[in-house]
């Protein structure tokens, strides 16, 4: 069972080699405000975290994210609904 | 006991070959066009993000259940004519509920299915605004999205909004349908209209025939070995009527993936073209940049592009060079750069206008620089030395182009104007607005496409926009949207902003706004600026490089507004003179910001 410590660490070395480490990173770094990511962008990090995890990050769920954290709870738990 | 016999029977995607006699859209409604297509075997196919066929809808059955669907719709006691708004997924239920009004008399309106991270409240927004600006009476969307729209909908009075399940619920009423006549409107069609003043497209029976017969006999030639797939969203005219309506009407199959998929991973797209030896695939040069960027070339030889005759691109200004990187890559695979169409319409008339001639290619126009600025003139010079630009094909049997200055007078070829059309696939108006429809749509019957351009040998050729409007990745977006955003800040307000585009070092689209700014402190403008990016994507999709700038530097025109043009320039003069002072700050992607200007 992966849970969100093991999370956290995964998704820093992604996003920090989707912003080429150009931003400090935290669990209250905000994808969009703080990271700029743009849609492809996330497109990328979306695909990484469903072949990491084997799960599939419906469109809906995503709604309400707002930061690393916000992210990291989600995939969470779509793993435990799996 | 045998498991194997208990497993459900494995998918069949529907044929290619038909067992009816080839009809190329000569039918004077999409309802009779279905009946037709009903009668063979051929249908819309769906595959999964993992590359896997879940559900088959030969339109035998497609007529069935939007039959049925219609005499339940009936049940609601709607007004002939009433908007039926469709959260358009990539899914079956899209074609059934839109095929339903066709056959109910009921106008089908595809609302976008698509929500930004974190963009929950503008995502909601945005559908309330287009459920306003139809006046719809009845809503449809998919679980998924079913909480989105009911908050959407509270209070705008609708008679039903629901799940497909809960329309399947209703009972079917008792009596004859009566399918949508000629003169009637066959769907709305929201488009490039801003999100605070959408703007719903109304297209009739007898003009969305008019461009679908034109379309597929003239433009692509469709033939009994044409299959179609696509990954375009059918709330986009490309999707909807190049990849579904047009098919339908001539009775080919057609293999759909999401599009979130595609951008996810465009190698499914190929994967598909493969296995289906489909011919014909259509997308925005995004599609083609995208798979250029992401395929890798191991993969390549797992596909087979053989079958792809035509590869259509258009709804974005087209670069040749990322065709060409397209064609190179994926040469080893079959595809024939040959197979490249690239296209010119728009929602407004209904989708294409121009087709260039199959089995060229792109032809490419290379303009010199400075006559292009100074006299607005398109000098033709040696390939590789000027602008170069893409021809887009001579306009559609029964259409008129004309090039004109800002007088309405008509220009020689190779002048650049104002680019007007007229015809039968012209749309009657936009939906309820008497004004705006008058500002593009002239009393003869001449539509402004907002575009600029010229002709060459009758070959229309796409300039630039007179219109505001930007497009990234694909996306339209509306300067009024990003300013607004900036405008309700409370730091801002009244402060104003201005947005535009520009192209980066690779030539690409991208958003700019300039923003009028009082905050001396770095820290509190930092914290602006994360939340200006944070609401802008939300909202709208796309990053944008935000550049604070004094009060009262952004330019106004004549009539006091701020000029957009005006601050583009003084936005290039800045970036032009940053450039030569440091160019390493030149980010990789091409972007370069301007934070030092309000210093």
């Amino acid at each position: 069972m992966t849970d969100y410590q093991q999370i956290i660490p995964v998704l820093y070395t992604e996003l920090a080699a989707i912003t080429k480490a150009t931003v400090a990173i935290d669990e209250n770094t905000e994808l969009t405000g703080d990271l700029k990511l743009d849609s492809l962008q996330m497109m990328e990090l979306l695909l990484i975290i469903e072949d990491h995890f084997d799960i599939s990050v419906p469109v809906n769920v995503l709604s309400d994210v707002k930061t690393i954290k916000d992210f990291a709870l989600q995939i969470e738990n779509l793993i435990r609904c799996e | 006991m045998n498991q194997i016999l208990e497993n459900e029977p494995t998918l069949l995607a529907t044929p290619t070959k038909n067992t009816l006699p080839l009809r190329l859209a000569d039918f004077s409604t999409l309802a009779e066009a279905l009946d037709y297509a009903a009668q063979g075997e051929t249908g819309a196919n769906f595959y999964s993000g993992k590359g896997e066929l879940t559900e088959v809808v030969p339109y035998r059955l497609l007529r069935v259940q939007a039959i049925s669907l219609g005499k339940r719709l009936l049940s609601l006691s709607l007004k002939r004519g009433a908007r039926i708004a469709i959260v358009a997924e990539t899914n079956a239920y899209f074609l059934r509920f839109f095929f339903a009004c066709q056959y109910a008399g009921m106008i089908p309106v595809a609302l976008p299915a698509v929500i930004n991270i974190g963009g929950h409240q503008a995502y909601v927004e945005k559908l309330r605004g287009l459920l306003k600006g139809c006046d719809a009476s009845v809503a449809i969307a998919s679980n998924q999205f079913y909480s989105f729209l009911t908050e959407a909908a509270e209070g705008l009075g609708l008679a039903f909004v629901g799940t497909p399940d809960a329309f399947d619920a209703l009972p079917e009423q008792n009596s004859e349908l009566q399918p949508s006549a000629p003169n009637e409107t066959a769907y709305l069609q929201f488009t490039s209209g801003s999100t605070g003043f959408p703007r719903g497209v109304v297209i009739t029976e007898q003009t969305v025939m008019a461009n679908l017969a034109a379309t597929v006999a003239h433009g692509i030639s469709m033939n009994e070995n044409d299959r179609c797939v696509s990954w375009l969203p059918f709330y986009h005219d490309m999707g909807l009527v190049g990849c579904m309506l047009a098919l339908i009407a001539s009775q080919r199959s057609i293999d759909y993936l999401d599009t979130r998929e595609f951008a996810m991973r465009p190698r499914r797209w190929l994967e598909i073209l493969t296995k289906t030896k489909a011919s014909i695939a259509f997308c925005p040069p995004f599609g083609y940049d995208l798979c250029r960027r992401r395929i890798r070339p191991d993969d390549v030889a797992n596909y087979d592009l053989s079958a792809w005759r035509i590869a259509g691109v258009g709804a974005e200004p087209i670069r040749y060079e990322v065709l060409d990187e397209f064609a190179k890559l994926l040469a080893p695979a079959g595809f024939d750069s040959k197979a490249f169409v690239p296209c010119y319409g728009m929602a407004e008339t209904s989708l294409a206008l121009s087709f260039s001639p199959l089995g060229h290619g792109v032809v490419v126009d290379w303009i010199d620089t400075d006559a292009l600025s100074g006299e607005l003139l398109a000098k033709p010079v040696e390939a590789y030395q000027g602008n170069s630009f893409v021809r887009c094909g001579t306009i559609l049997p029964e259409h008129e182009v004309k090039i004109t200055d800002d007088d309405d007078n008509e220009l020689a070829e190779r002048h650049i104007g104002q680019i007007k059309v007229r015809g039968p696939s012209v749309m009657s108006g936009y939906f309820r607005l008497t004004e705006q429809t008058q500002q593009v749509l002239s009393a003869d019957g001449w539509l402004d496409t907002g575009d600029l351009g010229y002709l060459v040998d009758g070959n229309i050729v796409v300039t630039g926009r007179c219109k505001d409007m930007l497009i990234i990745n694909g996306r339209n977006i509306w300067p009024q949207d990003i300013e607004h955003i900036v405008e309700r800040q409370p730091e801002l307000k009244a402060l104003g902003a201005s947005a535009f585009s520009v192209t980066d070092a690779d030539n690409r689209e991208i958003a700019i706004v300039v923003v009028q700014c009082n905050l001396s402190d770095s820290e509190e403008r930092s914290l602006l600026e994360q939340r200006l990016h944070r609401e802008i994507f939300e909202a709208l999709g796309i990053t944008c490089v935000i550049e604070f700038v004094p009060r009262q530097t952004i330019p106004r025109t004549s009539s006091g507004k701020l000029s957009r043009s005006a601050t583009r320039e003084g936005y290039l003069r800045r970036r032009d003179n940053e450039n030569r002072i440091d160019t390493a700050q030149t980010s990789v992607d091409g972007n370069v910001t301007l934070m030092s200007s309000i210093n």
